[in-house]
């Protein structure tokens, strides 16, 4: 990968580490009130595979998004909004940091581990069937990689050869529950054999790597030649949520052992070798801290949904006139 | 008019849609191949081809999944869940997603799905293929429930269901496809969420749903025998619940009984029931009386499936307690 290509996965990867942190500090002021997922460690699959996806294409995700969706082009305002409730956000507030949509920018994510796989056969089904010029990603963690949703999702698109990307983001951990011990073979690719699949596994830390295998395997799946599943191999720097008790079920020698491999820290590297001058790099991270502090200021005035927004599309009114005569 | 069966109405239904609009699409085990359970989508598969018409395997979850994703990209699938009891596997996507996404979507996103099923008891096939759970999916804001009980209703309200843009479960019931009725030659929409009088009455109302609603009307014409006027009542659309026509008819007769055959506890029947006492509080003779099946695993032999679910006689022994307090 050329210099000035690699700088701009470097910027993207940025942005989605900046905001992530901007969360981060949101959620310590109660800005955001669920359980916040953070994202940091796992950029270069966010950046790798999601960020390559035209608008027009689906991105399905998880109950840790946000990184998927800045990746993809969700705009960043939509998306701080959303997770702090307010009506900005890309569901007005209404489904906070882990389920929101996004019908313009194709982005759809969910509380329920596994619960996207099924719904991915559907979208690739349609666009097949409408001969559609769109694929279909699929972010799902180790951890759905245990459910039965899954199985089935898998199966269903291996047998009507869908085009869908299915990308399993192993951070190591679900919540709590080490892949090494909770996932029954070594490598969750290798899942992908029983299903006639090819076993697709990259290095999730190396964004040149993730985004040439994404590159090619799109370009596969565009030519009719899917479904794909591929294994990017992670690590969550953070806890599961902010503040679980970490110390439960890793230590801290293995959360440094990791932070090493820090997508970002390598990348950097690479770029400074290749002659990048580490002042410019600085400004673009200047350039991005003072653009999300702008954004937070903003988003801190926007508006909370009101009782009628959270009811009002419940039920589309019926379309044959005459029923639901409710006194 | 034509007298057809409720199995057929159904298939005419769907022929009629995928026709209209080459969007419509059934998928589901078995509704290609075989033509669905109890052939009510034989034909289809050779008529409208696997774009139309999907056989899937057995994942339920997948199929609902799939009719999600497609409805989001503009299809209106008709998701077949073989027996209500498999729903179980399906509850995710149809609770989690598709009651969910359109109010996430601040209205941008429809999702025109039919979740078709069908439940209860009738045919002897014991307790997880005989259930009665649709009072689950009306605890759920964000879907339709529609339990047709003759073939006119079923396929007027199934093509309703198909157009309509919200997700709708709709459940059909396995002792019911092989009765016949009469069924307009012209094509004809029942609107979702109406009640329809079955019976006109002046004694008693009488509000059952699904398969019910047969025994209800059996029980009613002989009651009139015996000088009771029962009046019957099918909502027809579980949610949303028509009250006004139900409301009409207690003001009129001063007494109700409900009949369904999902157990009373935690059910819709208990709404209805609710939804009478508020609304014809003073003009009820005596509180609202259920008849429901007995709460606890559907049994296996004809003779006790029979005993734990409303019949004919036990709505007449029930009516009849009502009536004159014996």
């Amino acid at each position: 990968m050329n210099t000035e290509s690699l700088q701009k996965l470097y910027t993207e990867m940025l942005l989605v580490r900046r905001f992530d942190e901007l969360c981060l500090s949101l959620k310590t002021r109660d800005q955001i009130y669920s359980g916040y997922h953070p994202y940091e460690g796992q950029e270069a699959v966010a950046v790798g595979f999601c960020g390559l996806l035209n608008k027009q294409d689906i991105l399905l995700s998880t109950h840790r998004p946000h990184g998927h969706a800045v990746a993809k082009g969700v705009p960043v305002e939509s998306v701080l909004t959303e997770m702090m409730g307010r009506q900005t956000g890309c569901s007005g507030g209404l489904g906070g940091g882990m389920q929101y949509l996004d019908i313009e920018h194709n982005f759809y994510c969910g509380s329920i581990v596994g619960s996207n796989l099924p719904i991915a056969t559907g979208f690739g089904m349609a666009i097949k069937q409408q001969k559609l010029d769109r694929v279909c990603m699929c972010m799902f963690g180790d951890g759905a990689s245990n459910t039965g949703a899954f199985h089935e999702a898998l199966n269903l698109a291996a047998i009507w050869k869908l085009p869908i990307l299915f990308v399993c983001e192993n951070n190591q951990y679900a919540e709590a529950m080490p892949a090494r011990e909770f996932v029954s073979c070594e490598r969750i690719s290798m899942r992908a054999r029983g299903y006639g699949l090819e076993e697709i596994t990259v290095d999730g830390n190396d964004v040149e790597a993730t985004r040439r295998v994404a590159t090619d395997l799109l370009a596969r799946i565009r030519k009719g030649e899917g479904p794909f599943l591929v294994e990017a191999l992670t690590y969550r720097l953070r806890g599961h949520y902010v503040g679980d008790p970490e110390a439960t079920y890793r230590t801290r020698e293995e959360v440094d052992a990791w932070r090493a491999k820090d997508p970002l820290l390598r990348t950097r590297t690479t770029l400074l070798n290749d002659g990048v001058d580490a002042s410019g790099l600085e400004a673009l991270d200047q350039n991005i801290k003072a653009k999300l502090t702008a954004l937070e200021a903003w988003a801190l005035e926007q508006p909370f949904p009101t009782l009628e927004q959270s009811i009002d599309h419940v039920t589309i009114p019926l379309t044959q006139q005459g029923g639901c005569a409710c006194l | 008019m034509s007298v057809i069966t409720y199995g057929e109405a159904i298939r005419q239904a769907y022929r009629e849609e995928m026709l209209r609009d080459k969007n419509v699409c059934l998928m589901g085990e078995d509704v290609g191949r075989w033509g669905s359970l109890y052939r009510s989508s034989k034909g289809l598969l050779e008529e409208f081809g696997p774009e139309q018409v999907k056989d899937t395997p057995i994942s339920e979850a997948a199929i609902a999944g799939c009719a999600v994703g497609c409805a989001a990209l503009g299809m209106r699938p008709i998701a077949e869940i073989m027996y209500i009891d498999f729903i179980t596997i399906a509850m995710d996507v149809m609770v989690n997603h598709a009651a969910k996404w359109p109010q996430l979507s601040n209205g941008k996103l429809k999702l025109p799905i039919v979740f078709k099923t069908q439940g209860g008891a009738g045919r002897r096939n014991s307790s997880q293929h005989s259930q009665s759970l649709e009072n689950w999916f009306v605890n759920v804001p964000g879907l339709i429930v529609v339990m047709p009980a003759t073939p006119y209703d079923v396929k007027g309200l199934l093509k309703s269901a198909i157009r309509d843009d919200n997700p709708v479960v709709f459940i059909e019931h396995k002792a019911l496809y092989f009765e016949k009725g009469e069924v307009p030659d012209e094509e004809y929409l029942i609107p979702l969420g109406k009640a329809e009088v079955k019976r006109a009455g002046t004694d008693v109302t009488i509000i059952a749903t699904s398969w019910m609603v047969l025994f209800a009307l059996k029980a009613a014409a002989q009651l009139q025998q015996e000088g009771i006027s029962c009046e019957v009542v099918d909502p027809r659309t579980l949610w949303p619940l028509d009250k006004q026509t139900l409301v009409q008819s207690v003001k009129k007769t001063g007494l109700c009984l409900v009949v369904t055959e999902a157990p009373e506890e935690g059910g819709w029947s208990g709404e209805a029931s609710s939804v009478i006492h508020e609304h014809c509080f003073s003009t009820l003779k005596k509180p609202v009386k259920r008849h429901c099946s007995i709460r606890t695993g559907i049994p296996y032999g004809p003779v006790l499936e029979r005993q734990i679910v409303p019949g004919d006689e036990s709505i007449m022994k029930a009516v009849r307690e009502l009536v004159k307090g014996v």
